[in-house]
């Protein structure tokens, strides 16, 4: 530990802790984009009671949601090479499976983790939305895409949207677990940065300070999102 | 220029139509009476697909399409041309009055969106509602949304309209608000296959009156000959329990 507190280092590190900040967000909006789409038709297998898939996201959801992410990353990080090794000699590709960077298990770890917390979401999103509403656009001509896509879709969305809100905070948050597999995210920067003359304190102030403005900035969208979506439900039922 | 033949339907164990088959013609109004649990509704949803029937025919004009296995194309092709009206009325909660017309419209029919429009306004002008195009479902009464719903099946121009029970989940205050609107669209020779506990507009507006009970047709006849004259006990029994006691004097 540092005798000082040392300003300098506070603001300097700070910096370098906000530098990290495009790579917590790339991890976080790639995980998204999988664990969206795959989170609502998982959930949509298990409300319609499609044999097998609705077993298996259960299942699925139960192991991710039963673990924690660190042991997520660990067996994701130790394996995933190990099986590439193999995978690489087998068909003789020569690559060098350690330099493959890090953000790509970070995208396997996160993408796997959030869609299994949006199956949940999503599952009981969709049930708010009649049933009633699918068979009218049905009558109407519309296709089973079109009816989604146009009616279920938008709905399902307002009422899931605090619910995406919170699983994106805590995804931003987790990405801090990155540091475990060498990803140069928030949290890893600055206390590499620490390292050299152990200012921790600082360190820690920095991160602690990055995350809450980047977690706040990421609410105060979604609010205001959620407030555009919402219009039509602005007078009471 | 619609003929439903022999449909069978369970739900399980529970046999909810024995083979019920009926004619429609063009400008008809045939109304469906019966006790809950006749296999009225279920046979209307059959009709619209949004139920499958586990054997059956229908024929529209000169189409011969199984209700058991018909294809997407035939299914989309029967909807372009038999709308359905709600008990709960469906209405899209996300679209405006105007949209819930329009979106059958423009996304299901390909109508440019200009002309869509005009027909949604034409639609809701007809049911009463030309103060509401911009109105969202929740901000109106159950009689205006079921009036939405019925504009929403008229714009379309289908040749059959069906009502599930439109009138049912109202509260007796708007119950004669959308009788009305559905007694005009029936003047003006819209063929409409009506499952409904009105007696008052089974009696006015249908020319064809058909009693089900446990899950086939008991009698069917104009409403002067089912009300004044039943021929089957059945048919007797029910209208006993539903109509006031001297009502079958005055028709």
């Amino acid at each position: 530990m540092s005798e000082t507190f040392d300003i300098h280092f506070l603001i300097q590190t700070f910096f370098v802790a906000l530098s990290g900040v495009p790579t917590a967000l790339i991890v976080t909006i790639v995980s998204l984009i999988v664990a969206l789409p795959l989170g609502f038709l998982l959930a949509l297998t298990r409300i319609n009671r499609i044999p097998v898939l609705q077993w298996f996201s259960q299942v699925y959801v139960s192991f991710i949601r039963g673990t924690p992410v660190i042991v997520q990353i660990f067996i994701v990080y130790s394996s995933v090479p190990l099986f590439l090794t193999s995978l690489f000699k087998f068909y003789h590709v020569s690559v060098d499976v350690y330099k493959i960077n890090p953000i790509w298990y970070a995208f396997i770890v996160f993408g796997l983790n959030s869609t299994a917390l949006m199956i949940e979401v999503f599952r009981s999103a969709i049930s708010t939305v009649s049933k009633g509403q699918l068979e009218a656009a049905y009558s109407v001509g519309l296709t089973n895409l079109q009816a989604f896509r146009r009616i279920i879709i938008p709905q399902t969305l307002v009422v899931a949207l605090p619910n995406i809100c919170t699983v994106t905070i805590n995804l931003i948050k987790a990405t801090s677990l990155g540091y475990a597999m060498s990803l140069q995210e928030i949290t890893l920067k600055a206390k590499v940065a620490a390292n050299a003359n152990y200012n921790y304190v600082e360190a820690y102030i920095d991160i602690f300070l990055v995350y809450l403005m980047l977690c706040s900035l990421v609410e105060y969208l979604f609010k205001r999102y959620e407030k555009h979506l919402r219009k039509y439900k602005t007078v009471a039922a | 220029m619609l003929e439903i033949k022999d449909v069978h339907k369970s739900f399980g164990k529970n046999e909810i139509l024995k083979g019920v088959s009926l004619k429609i013609d063009k400008g008809d109004v045939v109304v469906i009476l019966g006790p809950s649990g006749s296999g009225k509704t279920t046979l209307l949803r059959i009709i619209n697909f949004l139920e499958r029937a586990d054997k059956g025919h229908a024929i529209f004009d000169d189409t011969d399409v199984n209700l058991k296995t018909a294809s997407k194309k035939q299914i989309h092709r029967i909807r372009q041309k038999v709308a359905f009206i709600f008990q709960n009325y469906n209405l899209f909660h996300n679209k405006t009055a105007l949209e819930n017309v329009t979106e059958g419209l423009i996304i299901g029919r390909k109508v440019p969106k200009k002309e869509a429009v005009e027909m949604g306004k034409n639609a809701l002008d007809k049911v009463g509602l030309s103060e509401k195009y911009h109105a969202y479902p929740s901000e109106l009464s159950g009689g205006q949304q079921q009036r939405v719903g019925i504009a929403r099946a008229v714009a379309l121009n289908p040749d059959i309209i069906l009502f599930d029970e439109p009138t049912s989940a109202l509260d007796p205050e708007w119950v004669g608000e959308v009788l009305n609107v559905m007694k005009t669209i029936a003047k003006e020779g819209t063929t409409m296959l009506v499952v409904t506990h009105e007696m008052s507009f089974a009696k006015d507006v249908a020319n064809k009156v058909i009693f089900m009970d446990g899950g086939v047709i008991v009698e069917e006849g104009t409403p002067k000959g089912i009300f004044t004259n039943p021929k089957e006990d059945r048919t007797r029994q029910f209208l006993r329990r539903v109509l006031p006691e001297d009502y079958m004097v005055y028709i």
